[in-house]
């Protein structure tokens, strides 16, 4: 029942195992540690972090964070297009002034919002699916990017008929691959560098 | 899903955005989905169309909305958790009324002034549930004394007059 009296057991006063410290002394022999972990209740966990759990967090926590991200950075790319575009149009249109102004702010805004509009719905999308997969399969991986940015792609370009369909979710899938490539590099060095011989 | 906690400072902003734009979305997609229902030309294939339509024209829109709401208050509740050094539901209610006052910039003063009281009444209501709520379920945490030990057992030379008294000696 009790491991206290095994001779390997580092924790337990009868450890034998040869010390550097002086004589006298052993390795651990902490009056803290010295006790029957038998008495420790099992009830609750031990650990501080889960055996099954995964090492990175998981995607339903990512997922506002990216949501957000992704949010932003088409505002700012969208912000900037529209501010070129603005620039352009009210330059041909000959405007100046308070006038130029106004044109100015509503490109810019117009084409920021409906470019952040775009890519957080794409986000929000592939984020649910992702979730969903993550929490279907129980794992998560790159297969789990991989499907969830191919079914976004298909379920973004779903009503604008089959072919567009096919399309967005080759994107999707290109792009997923590609960032799996990205992920997966050192393993994939590992894989070339090995020699089987 | 179970560990889920805010992020630091800087980065709640973007976290924040986003969890604004998925609740935009997915609440301007339910309504959105009922507004389209309902105005459609009869027929529940139409109808269905109709839903669907309203549905990818208007909420992402009304995402975008949520999320520049969830980061410009983000990012003035951080703003002012840095200067005051403090968190408090009062730089909730203060962010809450900038950022109404903020997005109104473009309408005139009165706009802004309106929109400002709304969003300060907005997070003092929502700061306020929850401090309600906070009180409601800490009151069943609240400490309750120890019974009275008697420690006349402990000390023989003890008077009786301090004999209810701890004697730490």
């Amino acid at each position: 029942m009790s491991i206290l009296n095994e001779t390997n057991d580092v924790y337990s006063p009868n450890f034998d195992g040869a010390s550097s410290l002086p004589s006298g002394y052993k390795a651990f022999s902490s009056p803290y540690l010295n006790y029957d972990p038998g008495y420790i209740p099992t009830s609750q966990p031990e650990f501080i972090f889960l055996d099954g759990g995964s090492k990175q967090r998981g995607r339903f926590e990512l997922a506002f964070g990216q949501i957000g991200g992704s949010c932003m950075l088409g505002a700012a790319v969208g912000g900037a297009t529209g501010f070129f575009n603005g620039l352009k149009a009210t330059t041909l249109a000959g405007e100046t002034g308070k006038l130029r102004r106004t044109q100015m702010l509503n490109h810019i805004m117009k084409k920021g919002s409906a470019t952040a509009n775009t890519l957080g719905s794409i986000a929000v999308i592939y984020s649910a699916f992702g979730v969903f997969l993550s929490w279907a399969r129980g794992a998560d991986d790159d297969l789990n990017t991989i499907v969830a940015a191919t079914a976004t792609g298909c379920l973004y370009k779903s009503t604008a008929g089959l072919r567009k369909c096919g399309i967005g979710g080759a994107v999707g899938l290109g792009l997923s691959c590609l960032y799996a490539l990205w992920n997966s590099r050192d393993k994939l060095s590992d894989l070339r560098s090995y020699n089987p011989a | 899903m179970e560990e889920y906690s805010r992020e630091p400072c800087p980065w709640r902003i973007v976290d924040d955005c986003g969890g604004a734009f998925t609740m935009g979305l997915i609440g301007g997609g339910v309504f959105q989905s009922i507004k389209g229902f309902r105005n459609a030309p009869s027929g529940i294939n139409r109808r269905l169309i109709g839903s669907l339509t309203a549905i990818k024209q208007r909420s992402p829109i009304i995402a975008g909305n949520f999320a520049v709401w969830g980061g410009m208050f983000s990012t003035i509740d951080c703003a002012l958790i840095h200067i005051r050094k403090k968190e408090d539901p009062w730089n909730s209610i203060i962010s809450g009324a900038a950022t109404g006052g903020i997005l109104a910039a473009r309408n005139g003063l009165p706009a802004m002034a309106g929109s400002a009281f709304i969003g300060g009444m907005l997070l003092a209501l929502i700061e306020g549930v929850g401090i309600m709520f906070t009180r409601l379920s800490a009151e069943q945490f609240q400490p309750q004394l120890p019974p009275l030990e008697d420690t006349s057992q402990f000390g023989v030379n003890q008077s009786s007059s301090n004999a209810n008294n701890y004697n730490f000696q």
